[in-house]
């Protein structure tokens, strides 16, 4: 026991691992969010299409790049893939206003045309799109108001029927609790506070928190080890770092899709542009995981039954909404089967000189603020 | 540790148990119907202090908050405005200079 406890005690004093840690260049910038872009791999990209990851608006990216050996980016990058990741940034208080349609359209509307035109040197190329949680749900409505801009869609754990008619998780239940009035929450906190969310989050399962804490005294008297401890203290930095919602976007998000479900109704519209899901064509998987408290299967699995391509793919893996996005079974599971989805499909075409990408300059935020600035003075 | 091992097995029961029963409870509309009134009732209160904050600013002729939120959040929106602009007299160029439509 005395062991057990020397362990414990280490934690507070043991450094933090580095997150977020595989290189990568800011090519876009606009109000609190950015664009990233991997730089390639050493060899050289060997994939003809970009990948944009799309991260829930509420959580840190970061968490598709956890750590070395636990990041899906650094996975990608070395199988040769262009791969960017919108890193949505903190919202100030000004962003009370900020609405869905510029998150959703503009925001990631542009993310889709800068990461094409960096990688292609054609902004109306097609891109395979990756959309993790809410990430997911926001890239699904993006393409089914904009089919023409995505070589594929991938969504892992993206709700999408926001009311199946039985039990949608502790989450649905209280978004739709009728007595909560959410002009009155805007016009009382702005931004949805992410202290609250978080709290919401922790109540999911209100003895998650005792429950770890007796499962690392558990796994101080056994297999202690750097890697362990490394994965569970940069799970915890991802999970504390969480980021406030736009109020206005929080409201239609809480209105209109958990409320009255107008994804999956079909009635959804995206700055006056209907987004339904039959309007998807691209190939599409989407991914459910068995013990997912946030996302059950039935909220997710239905978006393969309701896109119009013929090219469609349901996997049901088992683990839970983060641990089975980053854990090691991940890296040998689900990374290299999304992986392969896009290798195989059209856009996945190797590119026949691999380094030809690698060479070309990567266009930064202040070079286009340069080329704005000369075409100012023109 | 046998010990150690046999306390684990217990509580992993009891958390279980113990989750699946306070699930039950906080999905319960006996719970979030008066939980929702009273977050309600504090918006609306703390809407109502944030209101006589700014008309006190107003009657000062000082700006208040929200009049600076409205101005930033203005000025994002117009960056975002000179973006697609941006964007737009790009594609016009490439397209001109491509030939592909007739530029007036």
């Amino acid at each position: 026991m005395i062991g057990r406890l020397m362990n414990l005690a280490g934690l507070l004093t043991r450094r933090k691992p580095a997150v977020g840690a595989t290189p990568a260049d800011v090519v876009h910038a606009e109000n609190k969010w950015k664009l990233l872009r991997f730089r390639p791999r050493a060899a050289g990209l060997a994939h003809a299409t970009p990948i944009l990851l799309v991260p829930s608006l509420i959580n840190r990216w970061y968490v598709l790049d956890l750590m070395p050996g636990k990041s899906f980016v650094e996975f990608l990058v070395s199988r040769g893939h262009d791969v960017y990741v919108i890193d949505h940034g903190t919202p100030g208080d000004e962003d009370r206003y900020l609405g869905f349609d510029d998150i959703v359209d503009g925001y990631l509307g542009r993310a889709l045309r800068v990461a094409a035109k960096t990688s292609t040197g054609d902004p109306r190329a097609k891109v395979h799109v990756l959309g993790y949680c809410m990430g997911g749900t926001m890239a699904a409505i993006h393409a089914a108001a904009h089919p023409e801009r995505f070589a594929s869609l991938v969504a892992v754990a993206a709700p999408i029927r926001f009311d199946s008619g039985g039990d949608d998780g502790l989450l649905a239940a209280w978004s739709r609790s009728p007595t909560v009035e959410l002009d009155a929450v805007v016009a009382g906190v702005g931004n949805m506070p992410w202290e609250l969310m978080q709290s919401t989050f922790l109540l999911l399962r209100p003895t998650m928190q005792l429950s770890k804490a007796v499962h690392l005294m558990d796994r101080a008297g056994k297999a202690w080890d750097d890697e362990f401890l490394d994965g569970f203290l940069a799970l915890e930095t991802w999970g504390n770092d969480n980021v406030s919602f736009p109020g206005a976007a929080w409201r239609r998000y809480i209105r209109e899709l958990y409320r009255e479900d107008r994804l999956f109704r079909g009635t959804f519209a995206l700055n006056g542009r209907p987004a339904q899901l039959s309007s998807i064509v691209a190939p599409t998987l989407a991914v459910t995981f068995e013990h997912d408290a946030i996302v059950p299967k039935a909220m997710a699995s239905v978006l393969v039954e309701q896109v119009g391509a013929t090219d469609k793919e349901h996997v049901h893996l088992p683990g839970g909404h983060v641990g089975a996005m980053v854990s090691r079974s991940a890296s040998r599971g689900l990374w290299p089967k999304i992986a392969e989805f896009w290798e195989q499909r059209p856009g996945g075409v190797r590119r026949e000189r691999e380094t030809e990408v690698v060479r070309r300059a990567v266009p930064s935020a202040a070079a286009r603020e340069s080329g704005s600035r000369a075409r100012k003075k023109r | 540790m046998l010990g150690w091992d046999e306390w684990k097995k217990s509580f992993d029961v009891w958390e279980n148990a113990t989750a699946r029963h306070l699930e039950q409870w906080l999905k319960s509309p006996l719970l979030l119907g008066p939980a929702g009134v009273m977050m309600t009732a504090a918006m609306k209160a703390k809407a109502k202090v944030d209101d006589v904050k700014s008309k006190v600013a107003s009657g000062l002729g000082l700006p208040t908050r929200r009049d600076q939120e409205r101005t930033l959040h203005l000025l994002n929106q117009m960056q975002s405005r000179v973006m697609d602009l941006e964007e737009k007299l790009e594609d016009l160029e490439a397209d001109k200079s491509r030939g592909d439509r007739p530029w007036t």
